[in-house]
This record gives C-alpha cells, structure tokens and sequence, in this order.
C-alpha cells in the first residue's frame, strides 16, 4: 500500500515537472550566447564569450498539461476519490502527459574567426534528463473500474507510453554570415547516453466478453516493450556498492552509448526591420549497444477458467489442470527479456519566428564588412523594440505539439534586455513570461521565467520553467 | 531599471500558494469490480451411460486464482455465478467443493438438475458482508467437482448433442487502496 502511494504521489509530483523543451524566451534573444544553442543560425554580435561552467544555462521546465497539484489536494472538502474519478480517471485523455525536464549547460565557449570574422565558431557539453509519461487512461479506468461493468470495453495498451533519459551532449556549430540579409548556421553533436528507458509504439488490448463456452471470456492481445540501457549497471552498482558517480561520469564521457545530431538554422533580414528565423533542432539519433535490458510482452491469450470436457478430459485426470492453464497462457504471452540493440531518435524541434524592430534604433546597423568588429557594425543590437511571433513544435511519441508565442522586447540602455512573451500551447492558453537580461562590462546574466500569472497560486499553475545563467562576453563593438 | 527590478520583485511576492492537504491521499479509495469465469464443465450424455449409475466424474484441481496475494489480502465481496444446463435424459447431480491446502472441506454447493426439459439452472452464491465469509475464498486453492447419474446409463435423449453443462465465473470488488 505504500509503494503504491509513493507511485501515486511521484506522478503527481512530477506533474509538475513537463519536457515541453520549448524555450520560447530565450530563442533569438540573442543578447544571451546561450539563444545560439536554440538556433545556430541567430544573430551573433560577440567577439567571444565563454559560459560560467555549470552555471552558464540552467534550465528546469514545469507544468501539466492535464491537472495540477490544486485540483487534487486544495483543501476543499471534497472527497478524495470523487476528485480521482473525476478529475484524473475520467478527466485526462490518454493524450495528457506529465515528466521532468531538466538540462545544464556544462561548457560554452564561442569565438569569432580572426581570418573570417563572418564566421562564430561555438562549442560545448550540455547535460539533458527528462522524463514523459503519458496517462495511461484505459489503464487507469481499468485499476479504478474493473472489467466486471465494462464487458466489450478494449482497454488499450497503446495507452502505455513513457521516454526517459539522460544524455551528455557534446556539441560544434559554425554560424556564418553569408550575406547582408542571411545568416546560417549548423551544429554538429555527438550524445552520450548515460541512461535509457522507452516505451512506445505499444499496441494490443485486455477485453471481457461473453464466453463461447463459459459465461465470461478474457482476452489479452499484446506487443508491448520496454527497451532500457544503463539503467542495469546502475541498480548492480547499488548493490555491489560501486560509484554511481563514477559509473554515470565515465558514461557521460563518451563511456555510454553513443549517437550523433545535427542542427540548423538561420536568420534573414527581410528588411530593415524585419527579420526571419528559423531552426530544426537535434535531428539525430542514439544507438543503445551496451547494457541493454529490454522487456517484451507478445502474443494473445483469450481464458474462460478451467475447462474440463469429456471425454478428453479423462486423459487430465492425473495431471496439474491448474497449472497447464497458467503454462498455456504464458506461452500464449510470454513475458520476455533480452539485450537486441535499439536507436532511439532525438526528439526534434522545430523553431521559426518572425520579429519586427521599431522605434529609434541604438546606432547605425548597416554592414560594412571592415573588420572583425564590424561583423554586425557599431552596435552589437538591431532594435530597440521588437515585436514578433514565434513558433514551436517538437515531435513527441504521440505526434508533434505545437507552442505559439507572441513576444515584445526592449532594449533599455546596454545593459538591460526585456522580453516578454505570451504562449497558447496543450498546457495552458494564459502563459506569460519575462526573461531579463543584464550586462555588467563583460558580466552578462540572464534570467527567464515562465507562465508568471501562475505564481498567484503555484500549486494550481499548469505552466511554469524557469532558466538562468552567467556568461563572460566580449561584445563586437567592444 | 529600478522599476522592472521593482516589478521582478512584486511577481515574486504575490506569488502564493493555496492551502494544500497531502493527507487526503489516504482517503482515496480503489475498488474496482472484476470479473473472470472458474470453471467449464461438460459432458455428453453417451459419456454418462458409458459408466455405471452413480458417479462419472471426480476430479480435484488446483485453483490459485483466489488466494493471489491482491486479491486475498483486498476482496471486500463477491459472487460466484452458477449456470447448469441439462439436456439429457437423465436427473443428474453436480457437487463443487473448495479445499484448503489439507483438502479439508471449506464450502460446497450442489445441484440437482431434472431431465430434459429442464430449465437452465442459474444459482448466485454470495461471499462476504452478512453472506458466506470471504475466508473460504481467500483459503481455497482446490476445487473438487464430482457429477453423478440420479437415473439409468441406457436411455438417451432426444435433444440434439445432449450433455450436461456446469458454467461457473466469480465477480468481486476488490480493495486497492
């Protein structure tokens, strides 16, 4: 009872935590080095920068597409379990979905090309854990309802459906200025997995129906796997007392599995004003060769009890009737383990924004092609206001989601940035946010928030991330 | 500056949070009614007049499927639908038995069927609450079904496929959480 509990309460914990991965704020603000990780292709009116290790972009992602920690536990007299059957059992399509998302920007280092300043070269290792669960509905009415008053009711185990892991990116990317109106860039990564776990493209279904020859039949069709890697070692490591430390930082370091990405982007100047962006993130793929522990459930079984007809039957007198059933349908079904490699496909994004700049503008922007400072003129920034939209989508194991943003940012002096944002996507039709970013000399911080209107009632908020960090930049026009 | 500063700081002190109570978890309450057929028996009536009058059939098996530990441990209560179905010539009778692990006798339920016509026999047994206690259930791991011929072994009857049928399926509410 109370490992289901603390199951229970897990889920609802880290419904608060989701991998929507979008980070709306922070694309094509490019005061902020860490944008060029969001598109290569962004502007980029640095000399150099160099990231605080660690601490150069930290980024937690909250939110629940489905419900929120208020609708289950505000202290509001209802029953309980009316709230589960309503709110959870009944209330959350099997399209809901709920995780932890969690990523650090370990190292991030970019220069520009003394020989061709048109050209920022940036590299790094960044850190990504993330968790998804999708609600497992038919599951769940399943548990809550049983299949006594649900005759004829296929409950899918399609419904199963969940991704984690934990991966140590290393990363190139070339931005180039190819002309006065285009930029492009491309980044070249390599991950190294440190763990693994999924399981999706589950299909099959348990139905109860009328039997042919006893009163009930149960039926179970299913192809259902769970493909792990690392996850073994690490439950050994704890009982042989190994480090974990060191067994997750040997993997993080090219120890693990390995897999290769790419991304790319660009931005271009539709005129003075108005500019275009775009970028296709992470198109890549992971290969899961070492520790590999996959789970399969195959096959189909339909059971009506014991059956005994005779005379065939007589020839069962002596033997284990009970048993050979139980034999029988785990041969039908059997519960299978093995270690078959698998490649796992980065989940990609895909970003694209339009932004209009007004208002007097810092300095004069036009390029000049004179000399590495120059790359982008006197001044490293082309606006003073701007307003735009931007879109975003990812491809997830239930099909791509999409995030539509509206922004406003303001420039105030050199040494303040402002971008506000409002975003519709599944989890919330009312997220505003604000990321702030500060120049102190070469000391730049930034700090983005989400979903701020949340903050009124934290527990009931749908939405909610939350990123920061500390840069060194020396700037073009320095 | 100072007034976005000033706002920053304004977001972060009405931010609040509604009373919470975690403890209700423990009022959350699972009880899903589940349902499963036990046993088919059948058997033709030229099986029947091949052995003498009296018993047929006797066979003891094992049956775990009630005292699996989340069903032993939650089981509120339950039925156990019976369904006997006679067409053949003869009055016959069906005994189920559930047994302990020392084959002791925990509950029983008979049936005597006319011959053809007879009407389906169909008898709900009901286990816990004010019915039979749910302890037979939860320490039956074998069922003993004995059939025995009340009438001849000669006469047949006039049905098509005539046979006696014993169908049997349990529905229980069974306690989650």
């Amino acid at each position: 009872m109370r490992k289901i509990r603390l199951v229970f309460l897990a889920i609802l914990l880290s419904m608060g935590f989701i991998s929507a991965q979008n980070k709306q704020l922070l694309y094509d603000f490019y005061e902020t080095p860490q944008s060029l990780l969001l598109n290569p292709g962004v502007k980029t009116p640095y000399k150099w920068h160099a990231g605080i290790p660690v601490i150069s972009g930290i980024a937690v992602q909250a939110g629940s597409s489905g419900i929120t920690v208020n609708d289950l536990f505000a202290n509001d007299g209802l029953n309980f379990t009316d709230k589960v059957r309503d709110r959870v059992v009944n209330g959350l399509s099997d399209r809901d979905e709920f995780g932890a998302g969690f990523q650090i920007d370990i190292l991030n280092i970019g220069f520009r090309n003394a020989n061709r300043p048109e050209d920022y070269y940036s590299f790094g290792m960044y850190g990504e854990f993330s968790v998804t669960q999708y609600w497992p509905k038919d599951l769940a009415i399943l548990a809550f309802e049983g299949n006594a008053n649900n005759l004829n009711r296929r409950f899918n185990l399609s419904d199963i459906t969940a991704y984690s892991e934990g991966v140590n990116v290393f990363h190139f990317g070339i931005n180039r200025k190819v002309s006065d109106k285009l930029r492009l860039g491309a980044r070249g990564k390599i991950y190294s997995s440190i763990f693994n776990a999924k399981s999706t493209s589950n299909k099959g279904y348990f139905v109860t129906t009328q039997g042919e020859n006893n009163i009930l039949r149960n039926t179970l069709v299913a192809d259902v796997q769970v493909q792990t890697s690392g996850l073994n070692e690490i439950e050994e490591s704890e009982d042989s007392n190994t480090s974990i430390g060191s067994l997750l930082l040997g993997r993080a370091f090219f120890g693990g599995n390995l897999g290769l990405g790419f991304d790319v982007g660009f931005t271009y100047k539709i005129n003075d004003r108005t500019f275009l962006t775009g970028s296709l993130l992470d198109v890549g793929f992971i290969h899961h060769t070492k520790d590999v522990k996959n789970f399969t459930l195959e096959g189909t079984a339909s059971n009506e009890g014991i059956e005994i007809i005779l005379p065939e039957s007589f020839n069962d007198l002596n033997s284990d009737i009970w048993q050979n059933l139980v034999d029988d349908i785990e041969a039908q079904i059997p519960f299978e383990t093995n270690s078959d490699s698998y490649v796992t496909l980065r989940p990609i994004k895909l970003n694209a924004s339009i932004r209009y700049n007004f208002g007097e503008q810092n300095q004069k922007t036009e390029d000049c092609y004179c000399g590495t400072s120059v790359v982008d003129n006197d001044s490293p920034f082309d606006y003073k206001n701007a307003v735009g939209g931007h879109l975003y989508i990812i491809n997830k194991p239930k099909g791509p989601q999409a995030a539509l943003t509206a922004f406003y940012q303001k420039r105030i002096g050199n040494a303040l940035a402002i971008k506000a944002t409002y975003t519709a996507d599944k989890f919330t039709y009312t997220n505003i946010g604000l990321g702030l970013n500060f120049q102190a000399g070469p000391v730049n911080f930034y700090i983005l928030g989400d979903n701020l209107l949340g903050y009124q009632n934290i527990p009931d908020s749908h939405y909610a991330s939350l990123q920061f960090g500390f840069n060194i930049i020396s700037w073009n026009s320095n | 500056m100072k007034r976005v500063l000033y706002c920053l700081f304004l977001v972060l002190l009405v931010s609040c949070a509604e009373e919470q109570n975690f403890d209700q978890f423990d009022d959350l309450s699972v009880v899903p009614t589940l349902a499963t057929s036990i046993f088919y028996f059948e058997s033709p009536e030229d099986i029947i007049n091949q052995s003498p009058p009296g018993t047929f059939y006797i066979q003891t098996f094992t049956f775990e499927a009630f005292n699996e530990a989340f069903v032993s441990e939650g089981v509120l209560d339950g039925a156990i639908t019976y369904q006997l179905e006679n067409t053949t010539s003869k009055e016959l009778s069906l005994l189920v038995e559930f047994l302990d692990e020392t084959d002791t006798v925990l509950d029983s339920e008979s049936f005597t069927v006319q011959p053809q016509p007879a009407p389906l026999l169909e008898r709900q047994v009901a286990y816990g609450n004010a019915d039979r206690s749910l302890d037979i259930l939860r320490n039956t791991t074998r069922i003993r079904v004995t059939s025995e011929n009340l009438g001849n072994n000669t006469s047949q009857s006039t049905a098509n496929e005539p046979r006696i049928i014993l169908r049997s399926s349990a529905v229980f509410r069974v306690r989650l959480q």
